[in-house]
């Protein structure tokens, strides 16, 4: 190696490796110490707090509970900012159209089918510190990369729209006006960015996002038959009469509404911007379950709090937000529909927020400049700006007259899903390599799963394509 | 543009670890979030390693393409579904 004087940076154009060594052990620590940045000083500070609940965990009966209560975050935004409008409007459609059957099983499989992509994403973010984008674009080079981005900017901007499309839609149950319902969302994004700091977003979004059980009180208030929903989970039965082709729609418009590029990519963004440590995997995989469970709770409120409009022979076919809320007011009362339509914009609030702030990552990853919330707004302006603009964008087309709204939430989802297994492809390569992944490798089981997922989520798409072409072959 | 944190003479060299206990730590010191952080970890240190390009196999690049294709397809199938279920609402 040559002498330090001669070779000005120890770092430039090294390989990196997966290491769990401490940065002031390491052979570049001299050149480092003089290169900390905010960035890097906002993340010690909540390693720091992460190794004070260790320490003290250790010798308090509760002490765990404060570490957990440090290291969850991305895994539960990443489901509750899932279950969001669409996604509920999908499960709203499950309940209205189904009743009480194996679409309850089937959302239970779908975030099973979630948690086992979303922990590989916590496994990669902890242990390269690198996101989604970066490494795609680091391994497999920019052809592939500008590939599995423009899956996501597009997906991700599509689904952007149908959240504040979700937004007027809920406080347009109150009376509220378009233009304030989205100029009142944008104000939230925003307020929640601009902290510079991300536990601080990250707190504030899940603040948010836990209303996404508003849907709980709603399903209570509809006076489910539990032992109905009892047989379903075990028998997974009733299973949906009629047109083939309709239910094949909503099976994959349930899977979207789970399993999304999206998620992939922010989970992994978020858990590096956390500064999660290999040893916080366990605390990430705790997390991501978390998440899965409350988000599968949520999302089967939804379909419960609108079986009273199928037990009524009430169309639902082409309700959206507000004439799901409507509807039901004489069914399960005013307070009722009041929580199912707030539930639709607390939904899109927090997605809004997630999904612009995933594509901020992805955009900062790709064009190397700075991409934390941990960054002030002057250090990472096209950070910020990619996730304010992309949201502005979206809040736009909601509120052009005659824009085809109905369009977008009828395809966004099932375009997440049939996007879904190249973006599979790159996850499950990235988790299996060793140069990338170190000990933390995918194993056998690991494997089995990942694929199990990525082979039914082609399997659905094909059968949907292949009902679409030839819509004798399933009755549509 | 970053705002370093700190400035270091520029003839520091070796580094001692930082003691980190409580109340003794502060995160002035750049010593004590070096000691915080793993190496790969610091802003500075990721940007300027790289994980190199893998050498894809004919298989893996079989599969990208494959799944390139796909995706190309189902779109233009979802395009010809909107279109005929609103054809149909019309």
């Amino acid at each position: 190696m040559d002498a330090p004087d001669k070779n000005p940076s120890l770092l430039a154009g090294q390989t990196a490796h997966p290491t769990t060594e401490s940065a002031v052990a390491s052979a570049a620590a001299p050149e480092l110490i003089g290169l900390v940045t905010h960035e890097d000083v906002d993340r010690a500070r909540d390693r720091w707090e992460v190794a004070r609940a260790r320490w003290t965990g250790r010798s308090k009966k509760f002490g765990g509970i404060r570490l957990l209560w440090l290291l969850v975050g991305p895994g539960v935004l990443v489901f509750l900012g899932e279950n969001d409008a669409p996604s509920m409007l999908s499960y709203s459609a499950d309940g209205s159209r189904y009743g009480v059957g194996f679409f309850i099983p089937f959302v239970v499989l779908t975030f099973i089918m979630g948690f086992i992509v979303q922990e590989m994403t916590v496994r990669l973010g902890a242990v390269t510190h690198r996101g989604h984008a970066e490494l795609i674009f680091d391994r497999f080079g920019t052809f592939w990369g500008f590939f599995a981005m423009g899956d996501l900017i597009f997906g991700n901007f599509l689904t952007l729209v149908t959240e504040f499309i979700g937004v007027r839609a809920g406080l347009g149950f109150f009376g509220v006006r378009p233009s304030i319902a989205v100029g009142g969302a944008l104000v939230i994004v925003v307020a929640a960015i601009t902290t510079g700091r991300y536990w601080t977003w990250e707190r504030i979004t899940l603040s948010l996002a836990i209303f996404n059980g508003l849907f709980i009180p709603a399903a209570i208030l509809a006076r489910p038959d539990w032992h109905a929903v009892g047989h379903a989970m075990l028998t997974w039965m009733p299973f949906p009469g009629g047109s083939r082709y309709e239910i094949l729609l909503l099976i994959l418009a349930t899977i979207g509404a789970t399993v999304t590029p999206w998620m992939l990519f922010f989970q992994q963004s978020a858990v590096v911007d956390k500064g999660m440590q290999p040893r916080d995997i366990n605390a990430g995989r705790f997390d991501t379950l978390l998440g899965a469970l409350l988000a599968s709770v949520f999302a089967i409120a939804a379909i419960l709090a609108t079986v009273p409009l199928f037990h009524h022979g009430i169309n639902a076919a082409d309700f959206q937000a507000a004439q799901f809320a409507e509807a039901l007011e004489p069914l399960i009362g005013h307070a009722g529909a009041a929580l199912f339509a707030l539930g639709i914009f607390e939904a899109g609030i927090v997605a809004a927020i997630a999904i612009s702030t995933s594509s901020a990552y992805a955009f900062g990853e790709v064009m190397q400049t700075g991409h934390s919330l941990n960054r002030p707004l002057r250090e990472a302006s096209p950070f910020y700006l990619t996730l304010f603009g992309s949201a502005c964008a979206a809040a736009a087309l909601v509120l052009i007259p005659r824009f085809p709204l109905e369009f977008v939430v009828l395809t966004v989802n099932v375009i997440a899903v049939l996007a879904m297994p190249p973006a599979l492809a790159f996850l499950l390569l990235l988790v299996n390599d060793p140069e990338v992944m170190g000990e933390h490798v995918n194993g056998f089981w690991a494997n089995v799963a990942g694929v199990t997922v990525t082979v039914l989520l082609i399997i659905a798409g094909l059968g949907f394509g292949l009902a679409t072409v030839f819509p004798k072959w399933l009755g549509g | 543009m970053d705002s370093h944190y700190a400035d270091v003479p520029e003839n520091q060299s070796a580094l001692a670890p930082v003691d980190l206990k409580p109340e003794q730590l502060s995160l002035q010191d750049p010593r004590a979030v070096l000691s915080l952080l793993e190496a790969d970890q610091v802003v500075a240190a990721k940007r300027r390693t790289h994980f190199g390009r893998k050498n894809l196999s004919i298989a893996t690049k079989a599969l990208l393409w494959g799944l390139r294709v796909y995706v190309v397809a189902m779109v233009v199938i979802v395009l010809i579904s909107v279109y005929q279920a609103f054809h149909a609402a019309h």
